[in-house]
């Protein structure tokens, strides 16, 4: 065969044809949404950058933090962390009550396993914050609703993460113990938290971490601690007291992190 | 008498662990201590209940079905604030994860401030920095974009770099054997082997954004928490409900979707 194209052939024949790359086109697209999206919100980015010298301006406000009324701070840091605290202690009972519940192998019916896992997953999809708000408005401002706000929502969490390792034991701890005629709760108890022990201690201080963070935040809807002040003060411009107060958060929360990270270690 | 011998705990003595009732007995005492300063008092939640009640009977009003599409708009602008604020902290943290892996960055000194402005960026947490940007640009979904992909940079900058200094060398020498410079290298040798877990993080950050995106309007920085604030300050207890239940279904809707996909990658790479 002597065609001009007989070359062109053989090539077809020994290399497969190149995957058509059709990232760019992917690529192109997700950009276009981008901007499109941009449009929809009514974003700038054009006018930010114009104002990148205000920003350094506005930045530079913050630069004489305001320590005059710093035991009134701590006061306050210190009952943010009572709330955390609290809040995750509340967390891990009801976790404690549910979790054993929602695993499928110490669950007693298929159908309170299926509605426990669902109430979990409600838990947890509503935010904190949000949850602080309702309760806030049901039952008064103060602490006491930003610590059940923390603890409904974060004991979804707990509740899942101990369900999976519930679910994750060795079949014979269940089983030895269920063969002495242990009931639910005996077999929770002697087979169950025993086993995964390491895994809520694991949780329970990340959750902590979290609660603590959390907490900080939680005076913006009246629920106590130390987010309020910082809220009225960064409202009131008083940029002196907001440095001080953000520089006590970072510094807590950094403290915090590292204890926690500490703690895990020395238990690991 | 079977049954007594059997439950014990998995110890010599047959007793929780030592440091286990240390723990709580110390948790316990820390307990006592605070509940002064938060306040806990278990009589007002009896005596408050008929207020629950109350409240809650109100929130089943019937919604009010013409603030559907306003509450549409508002659905729409949070999830818009998400994938935009994830986006660009994803081309941020991109670059970034480099000068903050040992192996990648070109100085110690780069590398250490590097890590130190991630940290700083995420050890706040989103509302603060919401709270600060609204304060500086005003209101609207800018400062909730922002306040989304600052903190967004800071975990996956840490999270990108980390998993950058676990890269294989092998593909890193190879390259340079054939005379790779510096960005070729990087772009062709480091980066494919750290995809993977980069789009795992963002999947994560995407889904923990959503969640974020939904309380960033109680600051005044867009979204649908806007909405709720006002509902709740004006009692308008018909359109509470219909916000509270979109903020579960998009929540939830995500939840679903990103375990599928985090359930496809992770097959993909086996």
């Amino acid at each position: 065969m002597k065609t001009p194209h007989s070359n062109a052939y053989v090539v077809d024949k020994v290399l497969p044809r190149k995957p058509l790359n059709l990232l760019p086109l992917w690529a192109i697209a997700a950009l276009a949404l981008l901007c499109l999206m941009t449009w929809n919100l009514d974003i700038s980015f054009v006018d930010l950058f114009d104002g990148v010298g205000d920003i350094f301006e506005y930045i530079s406000r913050y630069r004489h933090p305001d320590f005059s009324d710093l035991p009134e701070y701590l006061q306050l840091m210190l009952d943010t962390l009572a709330m955390a605290l609290w809040g995750t202690v509340l967390a891990l009972v009801i976790a404690f009550i549910l979790a054993p519940l929602a695993a499928r192998n110490f669950s007693p019916y298929s159908a309170v396993y299926r509605i426990v896992r669902e109430l979990l997953n409600l838990m947890r999809s509503m935010p904190d914050l949000v949850l602080a708000l309702i309760f806030v408005a049901a039952l008064g401002l103060g602490p006491f609703p930003g610590i059940l706000a923390l603890g409904v929502h974060t004991a979804g969490y707990l509740g899942k993460f101990f369900a999976e390792s519930l679910e994750q034991i060795n079949k014979g701890i269940c089983e030895g113990v269920a063969s002495t005629g242990a009931n639910y709760s005996q077999r929770v108890m002697f087979a169950g938290w025993p086993s995964i022990l390491p895994e809520v201690f694991g949780t329970t201080l990340y959750i902590l971490d979290r609660n603590v963070r959390m907490a900080c935040i939680l005076g913006l809807v009246g629920a106590g601690g130390i987010g309020l002040k910082l809220y009225d003060s960064l409202k009131l411009f008083n940029y002196g007291q907001s440095a001080a107060l953000i520089l006590l958060i970072l510094a807590t929360l950094m403290i915090i992190d590292y204890a926690s990270s500490w703690l895990r270690r020395k238990l690991a | 008498m079977t049954s007594v011998m059997s439950l014990r705990w998995p110890t010599p003595s047959g007793l929780p662990p030592f440091h286990l009732i240390g723990g709580l007995l110390i948790l316990l005492i820390l307990l006592a201590l605070s509940a002064p300063m938060v306040e806990v008092d278990p009589l007002r939640l009896i005596t408050s209940l008929d207020r629950i009640f109350e409240f809650s009977g109100k929130l089943f009003a019937a919604p009010d079905w013409t603030y559907l599409p306003q509450l549409l708009t508002k659905l729409l602008e949070t999830v818009e604030m998400t994938l935009l604020g994830t986006a660009i902290a994803c081309a941020i943290s991109l670059p970034l994860g480099f000068l903050a892996a040992r192996n990648t960055s070109p100085h110690p000194v780069i590398y250490r401030l590097t890590r130190d402005l991630l940290s700083l960026m995420r050890s706040l947490p989103e509302l603060v920095w919401a709270l600060i940007f609204v304060s500086a640009v005003g209101l609207g979904p800018l400062p909730g974009v922002m306040a989304l992909a600052f903190v967004t940079v800071g975990f996956m900058g840490k999270f990108f770099a980390d998993s950058v200094e676990v890269v294989g060398i092998k593909a890193v020498e190879g390259l340079r054997a054939h005379g790779a410079n510096w960005l070729q290298v990087r772009l062709y040798a480091i980066l494919p082997q750290a995809l993977p877990d980069f789009s795992g993080i963002t999947i994560f950050m995407l889904d923990h954004n959503l969640r974020q995106a939904t309380i960033l309007g109680l600051v005044g920085a867009g979204g649908i928490g806007y909405d709720l604030v006002v509902a709740m300050r004006m009692f308008e207890y018909e359109r509470m409900l219909l916000i509270l239940l979109s903020i579960y279904l998009i929540v939830t809707l995500l939840d679903r979707i990103s375990d599928l996909v985090r359930s496809k990658i992770i097959q993909g790479h086996r």
